[in-house]
């Protein structure tokens, strides 16, 4: 257990490495935050409602969303890395579990972004943008529980799509359409009461609603307690049903690795 | 008793055969065509505890990739191995804390931080006391003399500076056996013997079994009890270098410059291996011909501006076995 805190510690460190980076990523998330709030703004000034509920809703909704997608951000591209550069060796050397490590890289990078991303960017938005705050204590609660588990199933998603590494020399276009995907189909971009039925649906029966959507109608009280339950259970369905694919993909990765170069 | 057991070890590599040309391209994205080649070709052989083997071979003999199945990175596509009991790719994460490893193309430490930093976080990979894990920099310390570069970030090192730290991180849990693959490969002279050193030493103080993969000749002669040669795939030596070397190191070489262009010089038990005109390569056997001789006999005939008499070195017999020159004797190696 040690050495994955420490693997995240390291992952850390080497994300302080690259500072200008997250510079430009806190700066992003909050640019996107008063864009698409002066969109819906734009929106609702038609309708002459800016006053009202449904707008404050609809902005709460989408500064989660980014907030959330700004921690939610992992290294897309470390399996490929590894695999094409050969630099996997390194790893199959070594008394440890390679998901175990990919794991705790990934939530070295999401803490770093919490540290770096996530409070300048929820300080703008508490002051600045004034969004509503959860419904209830214990809402607040369940959120907080959910929001780990959107995490989980993105990134068992994830996963999934870079063991591809070991089949194909680029998984650009998998992970290209995988985030199109949970753009379109996690209610990320668009809160999802917005949708017209048919995505509406799909979405439902899509992991991707657990990501983002599930969560932030959580927060907004949207969900009655007991529906609260099931998508927080059916959230914990989908993370098992992604990491048993993401561990028979590794199991039969590893008889078929070969390494690059020297 | 042995502790590396390698048995009927194969390796192929499954590579996509590219078709030239925009038609043949189309081709080859529809229709992928697939050649395999045969890496490693039934190899065999055993190592015993504190054992210090040095694996050589020409480029792409398939030094690295029986390594890689050694540490338990590739799986063999057939035959097995097992090293202290167990088998490296099935049991890895078992093996991998008692195995240490050097690849000296490739770094273990992370490229942008301080090499300190990758020792720090070895003492966790391999849950090591405290006081063992100090003790042990501080050995490294002074034998490889980290202390100058450990806080830079590994980036910035040179070459000697980052292999030295690699072999440190690759001993600095005690493993049982260590795999060196090339571990002094575009090192300079000093750096070179630096690293013989440190490795001789370790396998002498701790008996740790070592396994020493290279090209060059010079690492074996002042590291290794007992070598293996590799060719093709196929082991085509193994014994001590001091062997190889009495058994064909038989032949002397005489090469002489005329002053005018000579030809067709003939010799009883002398052969003319190149002959350039002015200067000609003479070989002969050592206990037959004596170079003394030869070269007075020489004198009295012709006129001569120099000469160089060559032992055959160790080197010039390992090229010769590369190059086809000399068949490997049955007797000698055994498995040819
Ligand atoms: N990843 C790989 N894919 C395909 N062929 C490979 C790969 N690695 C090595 N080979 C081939 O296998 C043979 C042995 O290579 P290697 O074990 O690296 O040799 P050495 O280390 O002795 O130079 C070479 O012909 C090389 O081209
Ligand atoms: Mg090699």
């Amino acid at each position: 257990m040690r050495t994955y805190v420490e693997f995240a510690k390291k992952a850390i460190q080497n994300n302080i490495v690259y500072r200008v980076n997250s510079y430009a990523g806190i700066i992003n998330t909050i640019v996107m935050i008063f864009v698409n709030i002066a969109i819906w703004r734009a929106i609702y000034e038609e309708e002459a409602t800016l006053e009202g509920l449904q707008f404050r809703l609809v902005i709460t909704y989408i500064v989660l969303s980014f907030l959330m997608q700004s921690i939610f951000v992992m290294d897309e591209y470390l399996i490929q890395y590894k695999v094409r550069s050969g630099s996997i060796s390194t790893d199959m050397l070594r008394p440890i579990s390679f998901l175990g490590y990919v794991f705790s890289h990934n939530i070295g990078v999401m803490l770093f972004r919490i540290i770096i991303q996530l409070t300048p960017a929820l300080l703008v938005a508490i002051f600045f943008v004034k969004i509503l705050p959860p419904f209830s204590p214990l809402i607040a609660l369940y959120f907080a529980i959910s929001v780990l588990l959107g995490y989980l199933v993105l990134y068992s998603i994830n996963l999934v799509v870079w063991l591809t590494s070991f089949w194909y020399f680029e998984i650009f276009s998998f992970i290209t359409i995988k985030d199109a995907a949970v753009m379109i189909l996690s209610g990320a971009l668009l809160p999802i009461w917005f949708m017209p039925n048919w995505l509406y649906n799909l979405v439902q029966i899509t992991p991707f609603g657990s990501i983002y959507s599930v969560p932030i109608s959580i927060y907004l009280g949207q969900l009655p307690e007991t529906e609260i339950y099931t998508k927080i259970l059916l959230q914990i369905i989908w993370i098992i049903v992604f990491q048993v694919i993401g561990r028979l993909l590794w199991h039969c990765a590893q008889k078929r690795i070969v390494v690059q170069g020297g | 008793m042995s502790y590396i057991e390698v048995n009927n070890l194969v390796k192929d590599y499954k590579i996509n055969v590219k078709k030239r040309g925009i038609l043949g391209s189309m081709q080859s994205l529809l229709i992928p065509e697939y050649k395999m080649i045969r890496a490693v070709d039934d190899i065999s052989f055993s190592i015993k505890k504190g054992e210090m083997v040095g694996f050589i071979g020409p480029n792409g003999a398939g030094k690295s990739t029986t390594v890689k199945m050694l540490t338990g990175i590739l799986m063999p596509t057939s035959g097995n191995i097992i090293t202290g009991g167990l088998s490296p790719h099935s049991d890895r994460k078992k093996n991998a804390a008692r195995i240490g490893a050097v690849f000296g193309q490739r770094t273990q430490l992370w490229w942008d931080l301080p090499a300190e930093d990758t020792f720090d976080l070895l003492r966790y990979v391999y849950k090591m006391p405290e006081k063992k894990f100090k003790a042990n920099m501080e050995t490294f310390n002074e034998l490889l003399g980290l202390n100058e570069f450990i806080s830079k970030p590994v980036r910035q090192l040179s070459l000697g500076q980052r292999m030295r730290a690699d072999i440190a991180a690759s001993l600095i849990h005690d493993p049982e056996i260590v795999f060196f693959d090339e571990p002094t490969i575009g090192l300079d002279v000093v750096a070179k013997q630096k690293v013989r050193d440190f490795v001789r030493h370790m396998n002498k103080e701790k008996n740790i079994t070592m396994l020493f993969t290279t090209h060059d000749m010079g690492d074996i002669e002042k590291t290794c009890d007992r070598m293996l040669i590799i060719d093709k795939g196929k082991i085509i030596y193994d014994g001590t270098p001091d062997d190889i070397k009495k058994k064909y190191a038989k032949y002397r070489t005489l090469i002489i410059d005329f002053v005018e262009k000579q030809s067709g010089i003939e010799i009883p038990g002398v052969e003319v291996c190149e002959d350039k005109g002015n200067k000609v390569q003479f070989r002969f056997i050592k206990d037959e011909v004596s170079a003394q001789e030869l070269i007075s006999s020489l004198t009295k005939k012709y006129e001569i501006s120099d000469f160089t008499l060559q032992e055959a070195d160790i080197e010039n017999v390992i090229r010769e076995i590369y190059e086809g020159g000399i068949k490997c004797d049955e007797n000698l190696c055994g498995v040819c």
